[in-house]
């Protein structure tokens, strides 16, 4: 059975269909990428997986539970982690406390038990800064455990974002554009991480814009347009695929610092790799 | 010509670094405040407390240091809801009225052994704040800022019109000293221990918060309650349980003020009160917890000494808080080192400036 899977999604903005019949499966185990152009629904698409918004009509469900009303912060106790496409860590904290608030509800224990500082939560205490570390160890953050967060530069800044997402232990990481705002050197070791990642177990989703990145990531990848799903499979058939062209074709990427259409995009990055 | 010679370094400056370094052994450490573990600052200051009443024993230092417990108290739990979860309270001085009343009604009415109504007041301030709190926090910024404000002037017409339970606005009078199994705390240096035995308490318990998976929640819940949310953290309850806990900690200063005061009026407990409180958390500094106490004594004592000059205080009060202020808008503790090498420079190179030679 499929981890995430969508039914028949449809939600509108006063009157504006922004997603119509959409139904999507998220393989365990797999990376599974979100394309479209700008406007065609993914971030909408996004927010109700998250829970930030609920859908008019249709379900969500998630590991065979109906997730479809659930609040953003019971969906992420079920396992579900996620980052934001404008970085949201939290700069009033030190790098390694962002990432034990990661791993807040794992530790048990109520308020009282936290004031009066009990054995047993001086030891979880104790283990969560060690698991801390260890990921940031990972992440190659290591070195500024004790910085304010908000110190770091940007590109650290998003790699400590999928940190925190991640020890959280969850089964789904939901990632929204993750490379936008990241040179090239950048995304290609954020890359290497996803693939990482993955290969610990964890299915990852991502919606982005970098057509490169998900092309050469993604085992399945369903392409969005004006709200509706247009295609889905393998990189490759997506690639060949005459709607998705056409789709991309006649809607240039409105991105500011490039001219060029995402497919172009593509096989720029392609190029510069080799 | 003159600007050249600004930033020369002199030999004589060197002196300067010494009171600083001082000053830098007492006041809370700016830079490394986000290390939130108990240092061995902590003990001095805890020998500090234990000290100075018998160093400077006079018993209107006691009193005041007496008052400055019990306001420190109160702005040590705002801080916790202002400093660390980022949300804005102004009804602190109504759950501050509540402990206080509940003190006076059950050990003047029902003879309810003070000790226990100590914790009573603390229970109810902390039962209505879970009862306002559930709606109101659902409210962000300023409009929690006026439900609060809102809330505490509720609260006086209530305490001015039922006359039957709360004495009206003459108030309720006789309330007993605060003792525990017969040990009566009937003076001021007695109270003085009293009050800060409890605050170094309430201290110990936030610190413990505030380093632990709560306070990373808070901060978390301060910063972007998005990002909170999708790791799990449920927002509401987390800010319902710091606004319960920061009530709680009014009721017992609220109860200690009562016994200390041993008159419960309406007029303690008004707006103004609130404001004092907000201004102490404000000017000794958000996010640490070392601020709220700095502030609540700087606030008392200047209260006290300006009041000697009548007419002249309050517009002298308003102008030292602004002065404040522009000097140290991250609050007293903060940047203090910094703010005094500036304070020093002027003063030492104004006459040269005044001058024209530099």
């Amino acid at each position: 059975m499929a981890l995430l899977s969508i039914e028949n999604i449809r939600k509108e903005y006063d009157g504006i269909i922004a997603l119509d019949r959409i139904s999507l499966k998220v393989e365990k185990g797999s990376i599974t990428g979100l394309i479209g152009p700008n406007g065609a629904g993914k971030s909408t698409l996004f927010h109700l997986i998250s829970g930030v918004e609920k859908p008019d009509s249709g379900k969500i469900y998630f590991k065979g539970r109906d997730i479809t009303s659930m609040e953003p912060h019971e969906r992420s106790t079920l396992g579900m982690g996620r980052t934001f496409q404008t970085i949201q860590v939290w700069g009033n904290m030190t790098v390694v406390e962002n990432i034990m608030a990661g791993m807040n509800q794992k530790l048990k224990g109520g308020m009282l038990s936290y004031g009066l500082w009990l054995p047993r939560i001086r030891r979880s205490e104790k283990g969560a800064l060690q698991e801390a570390k260890e990921i940031l160890d990972s992440l190659g953050l290591l070195g500024k455990w004790e910085s304010m967060a908000s110190q770091l530069p940007y590109g650290k800044q998003k790699l400590l974002e999928i940190g925190r997402a991640l020890a959280m232990k969850p089964d789904l990481l939901l990632l929204d554009e993750p490379a936008s705002g990241l040179t090239l050197n950048e995304i290609r070791h954020l890359s290497e991480k996803i693939i990482h990642i993955r290969q610990e177990g964890v299915t990852v989703f991502i919606v982005e814009h970098h057509m490169g990145m998900v092309m050469e990531l993604a085992d399945e990848i369903a392409v969005l347009h004006n709200g509706e799903l247009i295609a889905e499979g393998t990189p490759e058939a997506v690639r060949r695929n005459p709607e998705v062209i056409e789709a991309y074709l006649t809607r240039r990427s409105r991105d500011p610092h490039s001219t060029l259409s995402p497919m172009e995009k593509v096989s720029q990055y392609e190029i510069k790799k080799k | 010509m003159v600007e050249t010679k600004k930033n020369e370094f002199r030999k004589r400056d060197l002196f300067y670094l010494v009171p600083l370094w001082l000053l830098s052994l007492i006041a809370p450490d700016p830079y490394l405040y986000h290390k939130k573990e108990f240092k061995k600052k902590d003990l001095f200051y805890l020998g500090a407390i234990g000290l100075a009443p018998l160093i400077w024993s006079d018993p209107h230092f006691h009193h005041l240091m007496v008052l400055a417990g019990i306001y420190a108290i109160l702005s040590l739990g705002l801080s916790l809801f202002m400093g660390y979860a980022g949300q804005i309270s102004l009804g602190h001085a109504a759950f501050f009225g509540i402990g206080a009343y509940t003190t006076a009604i059950l050990t003047t009415r029902y003879g309810v052994p003070i000790f226990l109504a100590f914790w009573a007041s603390a229970a109810s301030a902390a039962a209505i704040a879970s009862f306002i709190g559930r709606p109101i926090l659902k409210l962000k910024g300023y409009f929690l800022a006026l439900a609060t404000l809102g809330f505490g002037e509720i609260f006086l017409v209530v305490l001015r019109e039922s006359t039957d339970l709360t004495g009206g606005v003459i108030g309720i009078f006789g309330i007993p000293w605060f003792s525990v199994m017969g040990f009566i705390f009937d003076t001021y240096l007695k109270q003085y221990y009293l009050t800060w035995g409890v605050l170094v308490g309430l201290f110990v318990f936030s610190k413990n918060l505030v380093r632990s998976k709560v306070g990373r929640a808070l901060l978390a819940v301060a910063a972007s309650e998005d990002a909170a949310s999708s790791v799990g953290i449920n927002v509401p309850r987390i800010k319902l349980e710091i606004f319960i806990l920061s009530a709680a900690y009014a009721g017992l200063a609220g109860s200690l003020f009562a016994c200390v005061m041993s008159i419960a009026n309406p007029e303690a407990f008004s707006l103004g009160l609130t404001v004092l409180i907000v201004m102490m958390v404000i000017l000794g500094g958000m996010g640490n917890l070392y601020g709220p106490i700095a502030g609540a004594i700087l606030l008392t004592w200047l209260t006290d000494i300006l009041s000697r000059y009548q007419e002249y205080s309050l517009p002298a009060y308003g102008m030292i808080l602004i002065l404040l202020l522009i000097f140290f808008p991250d609050g007293i503790g903060t940047r203090l080192n910094v703010r005094v090498i500036y304070l020093i420079g002027y003063w030492a190179k104004k006459k040269k400036r005044d001058e024209g030679k530099l």
